[in-house]
């Protein structure tokens, strides 16, 4: 990231320093348009930052600081959907930093891509989809059905704790949830995943090196499937109505206070599982994994 | 039914028709070898692997080319399918094209996310190549055990999923930057 680079340009043209400099270098955008209350918000940005802010008003605006490397920001808006953009010049290679800080109304759909810039949402009540490839993202999200993925950037997700319906994916950045609620489904390749959900009626959630710990209250009938290839499992399932259990791994360990029953699959090969329940056993839970360890827990 | 001694060799008729018509699975067998050696780096699968596993992997890794193939990043990952069927000649061969075309994606796949991770900076390069190495080394893992173990349901489920995961992770890195923007 070049933001510190920037600020202490910006610090360097607060002191009077470099005024010619600045005003060379910098530009800065402030744009305001009318928008739907419940209308589509679009923003595309290479480098820099994107700030999303959910206000009470019927407009979007976008302020932000731009790098001399940024030809512009375009902001258009029509039949409910806005777009914005920044522009680098044609044959640049993806350098120009734009900061974006952009107001939109609560209940818009919110799209935001992005390469290494950072994005963070706060505020919106819509649906939103944020991805980037390396930069980091950090999310407000509340209800509705959410999707946040990335390359290689960390993931911190909050929810309000209604129920909703997320996606959050990564290849090798890290993935911290809380207070989520509903249907979860989370992916990593190596970055580990700590996942705090309150009551959850489906909990997908894979890795394949990565450690995922998961700490949620199932609601009744609720499915919960985890899994992972050499990566350990820290599950904490609480369900007032029971639990029906199937854990397995082929040389991992099961541990925890629900494994009791823990068995070997064979007599001679490798292998353990556990297919147990408690009371009603009316939500399923499914972990497996090839090496990792499974630690089962209902506290 | 009737039978009757046979006193001499030349008693015996000459031809003996097939009970069906093996032609058609034979031309198959044939055209999938072709096809094979036509194929660089794909020869016929030798040694440890036996049949019914290479039945099982095969038919499951096509679930995961139809996904692959089908996958678009934008859509919610589909539900795993068991295709699962009783082996047979017709099935193995087209199991085996699938295989042929599926490693032919994946590899091409491969080839695109290398230029991809050339265009990024040092630092991310490292990060996300760790992780691509995590995961064929994750898919050997598996296919060793399964080599030890083919019809244990947990590996072969892993299989599957992992090499899903691959054709995904691969896909999200070739286009991350490109679909973002």
């Amino acid at each position: 990231m070049r933001e510190s680079g920037i600020r202490s340009l910006w610090a360097l043209c607060a002191l009077g320093v470099l005024p010619l400099a600045c005003a060379a270098s910098e530009n800065s955008v402030d744009r305001k348009v009318a928008a739907d209350a419940k209308g589509e918000v679009l923003i595309s940005n290479v480098s820099g930052t994107v700030d999303v802010r959910g206000w009470d008003r019927n407009e979007v605006q976008v302020t932000g600081q731009l790098d001399e490397d940024v030809e512009r920001v375009d902001v258009e808006t029509s039949s409910g959907r806005t777009v914005i953009k920044v522009i680098l010049p044609k044959g640049s290679h993806d350098e120009g930093d734009a900061m974006l800080e952009i107001q939109v109304p609560r209940a818009s759909s919110v799209e935001v891509s992005a390469v290494s810039a950072d994005v963070s949402s706060k505020g919106v009540v819509g649906t939103q989809r944020l991805k980037t490839v390396s930069g980091e993202i950090t999310a407000e999200v509340s209800g509705e059905d959410s999707e946040v993925r990335s390359v290689s950037g960390d993931i911190t997700v909050h929810g309000n704790g209604k129920p909703g319906s997320l996606r959050v994916s990564s290849v090798s950045g890290g993935l911290d949830l809380t207070n989520g609620a509903g249907k979860l489904d989370v992916v990593t390749v190596s970055g580990d995943a700590r996942v705090h959900m309150g009551e959850s009626s489906e909990i997908t959630a894979r890795t394949t090196s990565g450690e995922v710990e998961l700490h949620a209250r199932l609601s009744k009938d609720a499915r919960a499937s985890v899994e992972s290839v050499s990566g350990d499992l820290t599950l904490d399932l609480g369900n007032a109505a029971g639990l029906a259990l199937e854990i397995e791994s082929f040389s991992g360990d099961i541990t925890g206070c629900l494994a009791g029953g823990v068995e070997r699959v064979s007599k001679y090969g490798p292998g353990v599982r556990l297919n147990s329940r408690t009371g009603d056993g009316s939500a399923r839970v499914r972990a497996k994994t090839l090496s990792g360890d499974i630690e089962i827990c209902d506290r | 039914m009737t039978t009757r001694r046979v006193k001499g060799i030349g008693e015996l008729p000459r031809d003996i028709p097939p009970s069906r018509d093996l032609w058609p699975a034979i031309a198959e067998a044939i055209q999938a070898d072709l096809a094979m050696k036509a194929v660089p780096g794909t020869g016929r699968r030798v040694g440890w692997w036996p049949a019914v596993g290479l039945a099982a992997s095969v038919a499951l890794v096509a679930v995961g080319v139809f996904i692959g193939k089908n996958f678009k990043p934008d859509e919610a990952p589909p539900r795993l399918v068991n295709t699962l069927t009783p082996a047979s000649d017709a099935g193995m061969v087209k199991a085996s094209l699938r295989q042929i075309e599926y490693e032919k994606q994946r590899d091409q796949l491969w080839n695109e996310v290398q230029a991809k991770l050339a265009t990024m900076s040092p630092a991310e390069r490292e990060k996300v190549g760790k992780s691509l190495a995590t995961l064929k080394q994750s898919i050997q893992e598996i296919k060793d055990a399964l080599g030890h173990d083919p019809a244990n349901a947990l590996l072969q489920e892993l299989f599957v999923s992992t090499s899903q995961e691959e054709m995904r992770v691969l896909t999200t890195v070739r286009d991350s930057g490109r679909q973002e923007l």
